[in-house]
């Protein structure tokens, strides 16, 4: 008997065969994510303490009115735009700038290439726990290093003070989440013709303007969805850098929304407030992210 | 007058290179030293940068932790790295594999719920991880999956593998349709074009995707360390161990970490070589 | 044919061996003196005395917590016997999640257990619920080489005795500063707030949960405390930034003349040349009080529970009546130097020998307390880190301070 090719290998109606591509996938991430969506969302309607049964009941939409008054949950919305905000221009101009320096012909360039995504390879929880030491206010190697080369002239406790706190805290971050923005332009950057940027050169095109009007275009598309990308990265999923190195300190300045939703579910018990915190910062994204994808959508498509 | 614009303009590429390295390894190499550093030289003012009483002491307690009774015969450093091998690998596969499908399909074909489908993978990023990982509990928990690589390779790929649609899509967009069509007018069906033509004009971009599913899941923490414990803990869940309610073994946590952060590095060089060659046959067929 | 009658005959034998073999998982944190597995060698012999298999899981802190918190929302039928922290009493029983013990134990088991250790495990229906493993209460250290060479005959009694020795310290340049603090915005800082207020006597809230802390002149007096050692330079300006590893670090790096509270496992580690410059200086003192004669400490006691929904809670109580009874105790005590939880091994001759200073140890843990026993014990902590960080870096005076956590806790007065 002859080995049968899989059937959606012979499917060439893109109608057919799109959905018959995309419906996996979907299967496979909502089959995951359907239930803590819907369980968060009835959560977020209840009162639900788990060390307090007796208080527990439907509360419909207090939770959400509580937290527009709760000063620790709308000082980390703020905290967390900042350092998003920063984080992610950062990370966006840097990875651009070092992706064209990288796609040069220089010696070393693969070995330079591969190393680059060392701060990216470290376990989150080790850069954290790095950068905890290289701050350290009494035995810290960043203030060795200045005191050094005489730049400054004692010991600074940098996470003490609340502006310098997010600094750190947002110079850790960059150091470690620009590699993805360098990997994904570079590769993006392999796909401009080189006989375009030649051709370019011969009419006399300076840098600056080979860049805009050649590349730029040609990377548009990733760099945009990077950025995206590095946005919810960010806005959502950082969590291990604040918990180590400041935990939301000094009083409340580095405070950033998952460290708010983990302290009012897993040590404070409080399931329903939590999610609905959880709830409120996803819509909060979600609508920005949408327009956002639309345009990026329609700029690629139409 | 071109001469000295190419000496200025290699000038500003060392010093660009050079600016890159030292800021990306800087705080790497701060790291190495702090791994095979003593306690005590460590916490001396001034810090000297080469240290004075070198030694293995903390690479050799993450290989001989004395607990191998309790972890097949391995320390548990050692099952970790291999569970965390296993895991990211097969994620990895799963991702890609599904990954590019849909990506071409949400690039090339119109079909109802385009859009809509690229909209719901990307809103399942909207919901913080921290919110989702004890709901996420249940269901492994009721599944019989919990700390089993079979239930943390599920839930990587959850969400990894939307991550991969829209980055694949980029790259598939940026593809001239021609190129296809002219392979479609020789008898190929959508899916042979796929593989025959766009992957491999896709290359950097795959290769890119596929770091980058293997670094996401490399370093995955806070589903791992929720949903593992002994059997299928993986790396960054056994790192972050080194805490005790007082502190954190630092420099223990600095020998994992360079430890650690070997795999993906050693991946990346070796997908560099692939890389390279896949272009060069790109460019030959071109 | 054959074949399939080996594999049936497997079968059994493996159910056999199953239905006749109770297996339990157990679950608590590394102690961070057990480098070598002295737990994990324990819990191998216990299986080998009652031939009751241990699926030993054995993770961080923190982890430990964050992982109950799931597996307990959800039944807590994954584990058999299970970390109980003094700080999860209130809360967890107030969630119904654990176990009373009393029907498994033998009558008189915790004769001879230090009372305070029973106490924090007793709920509000007097049954006990949880036996201690880790009885990790805090001392007072500090540097004598240090004293001696600025001339100081003793070591504190009160806090303001402790500001004056430290300037002496300080001008004479022995010491960096007196001493510094924990007071990084986590978990602990709340623990060291305790600390001080129990050294001036007072209390957070009482057992009907009416707030204190902010009506309460000895909570006053020692938030102003806490503010003058900044004030008055001896205590490390970074503290803010801090947590127990650092301020460990600092002090067994010399730069500081007094630990307000270590963990006992401090003097091991002060011996230790690769990880102290202080081999041979440290010694134990009385806690200084807010006036003479007071002294208090902080005791952060872990204990070994059985979850509601475990399905082999005899067996389950046997591991735990074997893990800290005296034998296992004292061998523990021995391998690591964890503190017994029994009164008469404070006297014990073998462990005399091991640890002299114990006899300074056991004279402070009569004054130990452990922490608030609310059931929104978090939610305090999660207020009181960021308002006592406002008061400590002066944003905030101690008494705006503190009725600013009254304000944010308003809630929860009244509900203990």
């Amino acid at each position: 008997m002859r080995l049968r090719s899989p059937g959606f290998l012979t499917i060439d109606e893109p109608r057919r065969l799109g959905i018959t591509l995309v419906l996996p996938s979907m299967i496979i991430v909502f089959g995951f994510l359907l239930f803590p969506f819907c369980y968060s969302l009835v959560l977020s309607l209840l009162n639900y303490d788990l060390a307090r049964p007796q208080d527990n009941g439907f509360v419909g939409l207090r939770n959400y009115g509580r937290l527009l008054q709760d000063r620790y949950f709308l000082n980390a919305v703020v905290q967390t735009a900042v350092f998003s905000s920063v984080s992610v221009v950062l990370e966006i101009l840097l990875g651009v700038g070092i992706a064209l320096v990288m796609n040069r012909d220089f010696p070393g360039r693969s070995l330079l290439r591969a190393l680059i995504i060392i701060p990216w390879a470290l376990p989150s929880i080790v850069n954290a726990s790095m950068w905890s030491w290289i701050l350290n206010a009494n035995y810290g190697a960043l203030n060795a290093l200045l005191t050094q080369v005489g730049l400054l002239h004692a010991y600074k406790p940098w996470i003490a003070e609340p502006g310098w706190a997010m600094a750190t805290l947002i110079l850790a971050n960059v150091w470690k989440e620009t590699p993805f923005t360098v990997i994904l332009v570079l590769a993006a950057l392999q796909g401009v013709p080189k006989e375009l940027r030649e051709a370019a050169v011969v009419d006399g095109a300076g840098a600056v303007r080979r860049f805009f009007a050649i590349t730029l275009p040609m990377i548009a598309q990733i760099v945009m969805i990077c950025a995206l990308l590095q946005m919810i990265w960010s806005l959502l999923h950082t969590f291990e850098l604040v918990y180590v190195v400041t935990r939301g300190g000094p009083f409340n300045s580095t405070d950033i929304i998952p460290m708010r939703i983990y302290w009012q579910t897993f040590k404070g018990l409080r399931f329903g407030y939590g999610a609905a915190m959880a709830y409120l910062a996803a819509l909060a994204l979600l609508v920005p992210s949408l327009f956002y994808i639309r345009s990026a959508y329609r700029a690629t498509v139409e | 007058m071109p001469a000295f614009r190419r000496t200025v303009s290699g000038a500003l590429l060392a010093i660009g290179v050079i600016a890159i390295a030292v800021w990306v390894l800087a705080p790497y190499a701060w790291l190495i030293v702090s791994s095979i550093s003593t306690k005590i030289d460590l916490l001396s003012v001034p810090l000297r940068w080469i240290p004075p009483h070198p030694t293995l002491d903390n690479y050799r307690s993450l290989f001989d932790d004395g607990q191998s009774a309790l972890s097949q015969g391995m320390s548990f450093f050692s099952r970790s790295l291999l569970n965390s091998i296993e895991i990211t690998f097969s994620s990895m596969a799963a991702c890609m594999f599904f990954g590019v499908f849909t990506a071409y399909a949400v690039a090339r074909l119109s079909f109802p719920g385009r859009k809509a489908s690229l909209l719901l993978l990307m809103s399942s990023y909207m919901m913080p991880p921290i919110a989702i990982v004890i709901p996420g509990y249940f269901i492994l928990k009721h599944l019989g999956l919990l700390d089993t690589q079979v239930g943390l390779i599920l839930v990587d790929v959850t969400f990894i593998l939307p991550l991969v649609v829209w980055i694949m899509r980029g790259f598939f967009l940026s593809i001239p349709l021609e190129l296809e069509e002219a392979a479609r007018i020789d008898g190929s069906s959508r899916l042979g074009a796929l593989l025959r033509i766009i992957l491999p004009l896709s290359a950097p971009g795959l290769v890119s995707a596929a770091v980058f599913c293997f670094i996401a899941s490399w370093n995955e923490y806070l589903y791992a360390f929720l949903y593992t414990s002994m059997q299928a803990r993986t790396l960054p869940v056994l790192i972050g161990e080194f805490t005790t309610k007082v502190g954190t073994d630092y420099l223990r946590m600095a020998a994992a970490g360079v430890v650690a952060s070997l795999p993906p590095v050693a991946l990346a060089l070796v997908f560099q070589r692939f890389l390279i060659r896949g272009l060069t046959e790109g460019a030959v067929k071109g | 044919m054959k074949n399939r009658l080996l594999v049936s005959l497997v079968f059994l034998l493996a159910g056999a061996t199953l239905f006749a073999q109770t297996s339990l998982t157990v679950i608590f944190p590394k102690h961070e003196a057990d480098l070598s597995g002295s737990f994990a060698a324990r819990v191998k012999d216990f299986e080998a005395a009652s031939k009751i298999t241990v699926n030993l899981i054995q993770m961080g802190w923190d982890d430990v917590n964050n992982k109950l918190t799931a597996e307990m929302a959800s039944g807590g039928s994954a584990y058999d016997v299970v970390e109980f922290d003094n700080g999860n009493v209130a809360a967890w029983l107030g969630a119904g999640w654990v176990e009373p013990l009393d029907s498994y134990m033998p009558k008189g088991f915790t004769n001879g257990m230090i009372p305070g250790l029973l106490d924090l495990f007793t709920g509000a229906d007097g049954k006990l619920y949880g036996i201690v493993w880790n009885n990790d209460t805090r001392f007072f250290f500090y540097n004598a080489d240090m004293l001696k060479r600025a001339g100081i005959a003793a070591p504190p009694r009160t806090w303001d005795e402790l500001i004056s020795q430290s300037k002496t310290l300080m001008s004479k340049g022995i010491a960096k500063y007196g001493m510094a603090g924990f007071w990084k915005a986590e978990w602990a800082l709340v623990n060291d707030l305790h600390f001080y207020i129990y050294t001036y006597g007072g209390k957070i809230v009482d057992n009907r949960g009416t707030f204190l802390f902010n009506k309460d002149p000895a909570t006053l007096a020692a938030c102003q405390e806490m503010v003058k050692f900044l004030k008055e330079g001896v205590m490390d300006p970074a503290s803010l930034t801090y947590d127990q590893e650092a301020v460990n670090n600092i002090f067994l790096k010399g730069d500081t003349a007094f630990l307000n509270q270590g963990i006992p496992g401090i003097m091991a580690y002060a011996q230790d040349p690769s990880r102290s410059k202080v081999v041979g200086q440290i010694k134990v003192g009385l806690v200084p009080g807010g006036r003479a004669g007071v002294s208090a400490a902080l005791t952060l006691p872990e204990a070994y529970a059985i979850p509601k929904g475990s399905k082999n809670k005899a067996a389950a109580w046997k591991f735990i009546e074997y893990m800290t009874g005296k034998t296992v105790n004292k061998k523990l005590a021995q391998d690591i130097g964890i503190l017994p939880i029994w009164t008469e091994q404070y006297t014990d001759k073998d462990l005399v020998k091991l640890y002299p200073y114990w006899a300074d140890f056991s004279r402070q843990m009569g004054t130990a307390r452990g922490l608030s026993v609310l059931t929104w014990y978090n939610n305090f902590v999660d207020v009181a880190i960021t308002e006592s960080q406002k008061m400590l870096s002066g944003a905030l005076a101690p008494q705006a301070a503190l009725n600013e956590m009254a304000d944010l806790l308003k809630d929860y007065a009244g509900k203990p």
